[in-house]
C-alpha cells in the first residue's frame, strides 16, 4: 500500500519510535509520579526526558512548560477554555480547523466573539493587514496554524505574534501539521501557547500531543484530578506541569514521542521539508497538466508552503476518487478534512477535495505511480 | 541527623534538580517524601546526603521549587 495520509497521521513510524513503545510497555510500564519505587522513578524520568527533549527541539525556556495532552485538540481546548472570558474577542485565520472553530462555537454562548481573518496566499502583508483589520478592544487572542492541513500555506506566525503583543493579544498556535516540517522557536518568536500533535510530523503515536506555554498562571483549568502530588489538598495544583495533567499520563506515547522527535532531528527538518516539498512539486506539475485536474493553491513556492496538497477530478466526487484509489492501494483523504472554513475559502465546502500528504518515507516512484492511476480516472 | 531531603514540588522539579546536582557533580537520589504532615502529603523529594547546603544553595540558582528541607528516616544509600 502506498500511504499519503500523513497529514492524519504518519505511518509507518520508525522502528525506534515502535521499539519505544514496545520497551516502555514491557519494561518500566509503571505509573509516572506516583510511586517511589524503582520502577516509578524509572517511568518519571522517562517522562521528564521527553519533556526535556521537547523544549529543546520547540526551544522553550523550561522543560516545566511542556504539558502532555490527548492531542493537538485537547491542547486547544485547554487554551481557549481555560483564558478566554465573556466578553473576549478572538482574532482566527481563515484555515483554522474544527479543533479551533468548534471550540469558539460552544464559547460563542458564553459571550465570546471571533473574527475570522482571510490569508492572502503567498502575500504575508496583506495577511497581516486582515489580522489587524479584525482586531478589536475586545482582542484577547490570535488563534492561528502554522500550516493549513488543507491547503499547506504556512502562516506568518511570527509576525503575527510580534503584532498580537503590540496590541496586548495572546498568541495561539496550532502547530499540528507543521511541528517536524517546519522549525518553532517559542523564544524567538515568543509565541505564547504552542499546541501540536505528537502523531504526525513529530512521528510518534497516537494518544499523545502537548501544550507549551510560559503563560501558565494564564490559563484555568479545565480538567482537574490526581496528578501525584500535594494529595490532602482538593484544590488543583498551580504548579506546571501538574496544573494541566490530571490522570494517568500515556507514558509509552511520551516516550515513543521522544523518540519520533529524535529521529526528525536526526534526518532534520529542512532535509524532511526538502524532501516531502520536491514530492508534492513534482505531483503539483504533473497534474497542472491535465486539464481535468483541479488543483487550489498556485504554484507552490518553497518554504511558504507545507506538504499538502488538495485537487479534484472533474466529474468526480472526491470521496469517489479517494475510492478509485483506494482500489489501487493508495491512502488519501478525501472530504473536508475537519476543516469546512478552509474549504468554503476555496470554496469546495459542498464537494471537499482529495488530499495527498506525503511523509520523510514517501518515495517518487510512489508518487509517480498515484499520477499514472490519476491520468487513468 | 542532618536534614538530607531537599522538598520540590513536584516529580519534574525533582528531576530537573537530580538533574542539576549531578551535573554540578553532587551525587542526589529521588525519592518519595515522608508523610509527616499535611503540608507533605504525596511529593518529592531529592535526597542529598553529602553536601545538602551546596546542593540547596544551587537548586535555588537554577529556580527548582524547594518546599524545604526534611529528614531522611532509614539508610543512608544512593542508587
Amino acid at each position: 500500500m502506498i500511504y499519503l495520509d500523513n497529514s492524519a497521521t504518519t505511518f509507518p513510524k520508525p522502528l525506534s519510535v515502535v521499539q519505544a513503545m514496545n520497551e516502555a510497555t514491557r519494561y518500566f510500564g509503571a505509573n509516572p509520579g506516583r510511586g517511589g519505587y524503582a520502577l516509578a522513578i524509572r517511568a518519571s524520568e522517562e517522562m521528564y526526558k521527553s519533556r526535556r527533549v521537547l523544549a529543546e527541539f520547540f526551544n522553550t525556556q523550561s522543560e516545566e512548560n511542556v504539558v502532555f495532552t490527548l492531542n493537538c485538540t485537547q491542547a486547544i481546548n485547554m487554551v481557549l477554555k481555560g483564558f478566554l472570558k465573556s466578553g473576549d474577542h478572538v482574532v482566527v485565520s481563515c484555515l483554522e480547523h474544527n479543533a479551533v472553530m468548534r471550540p469558539l462555537k460552544v464559547l460563542e454562548s458564553k459571550g465570546i466573539s471571533y473574527t475570522v481573518a482571510d490569508i492572502v496566499p503567498y502575500n504575508n502583508d496583506e495577511t497581516m493587514n486582515n489580522f489587524r483589520k479584525a482586531i478589536n478592544i475586545h482582542t484577547k487572542l490570535f488563534v492561528c496554524t502554522h500550516a493549513s492541513n488543507v491547503l499547506g500555506y504556512r502562516m506568518p506566525i511570527e509576525r503575527l505574534t510580534a503584532m498580537a503583543h503590540q496590541y496586548g493579544i495572546m498568541m495561539l498556535v496550532d502547530a499540528a501539521q507543521s511541528a517536524g516540517v517546519f522549525s518553532i522557536d517559542i523564544l524567538d518568536s515568543g509565541i505564547d501557547f504552542l499546541c501540536g500533535a505528537g502523531h504526525k510530523g513529530l512521528y510518534g503515536t497516537m494518544g499523545v500531543g502537548f501544550l507549551i506555554t510560559d503563560k501558565s498562571e494564564l490559563l484555568e483549568t479545565i480538567i482537574e484530578g490526581g496528578t501525584g502530588s500535594n494529595s490532602i489538598s482538593f484544590e488543583q495544583p498551580n504548579i506546571m506541569p501538574d496544573k494541566f495533567e490530571s490522570g494517568t499520563p500515556n507514558l509509552a506515547g511520551v516516550v515513543a514521542l521522544r523518540y519520533g522527535v529524535q529521529f526528525v532531528k536526526s534526518k532534520e527538518t529542512e532535509r524532511i521539508y526538502n524532501h516531502e516539498f520536491n514530492l508534492i512539486n513534482s505531483l503539483y506539475n504533473n497534474l497542472s497538466k491535465n486539464p481535468k485536474i483541479r488543483l487550489y493553491t498556485p504554484p507552490l513556492e518553497y518554504g511558504k508552503i507545507a506538504p499538502v496538497l488538495s485537487f479534484n477530478i472533474n466529474g468526480y466526487d472526491s470521496e469517489t476518487v479517494a475510492e478509485i484509489l483506494s482500489k489501487n492501494n493508495i491512502a488519501v483523504r478525501a472530504g473536508l478534512h475537519c476543516a469546512p472554513l478552509a474549504h468554503k475559502f476555496i470554496e469546495t465546502e459542498k464537494t471537499g477535495t482529495v488530499r495527498i500528504s506525503p511523509s520523510v518515507f514517501t518515495t517518487q516512484k510512489e508518487i509517480m505511480y498515484l499520477e499514472r492511476v490519476i491520468s487513468k480516472i | 541527623m542532618s536534614k538530607s531531603l531537599i522538598m520540590v514540588t513536584n516529580i519534574t522539579q525533582a528531576m530537573k534538580g537530580k538533574s542539576i546536582l549531578l551535573r554540578n557533580g553532587i551525587r542526589a537520589d529521588i525519592v518519595r517524601t515522608p508523610n509527616r504532615s499535611e503540608m507533605h502529603s504525596c511529593g518529592y523529594s531529592i535526597y542529598v546526603p553529602y553536601k545538602t547546603d551546596e546542593a540547596e544553595k544551587i537548586l535555588n540558582q537554577y529556580g527548582v521549587k524547594i518546599i524545604g528541607r526534611t529528614e531522611r528516616v532509614g539508610g543512608d544509600d544512593l542508587s
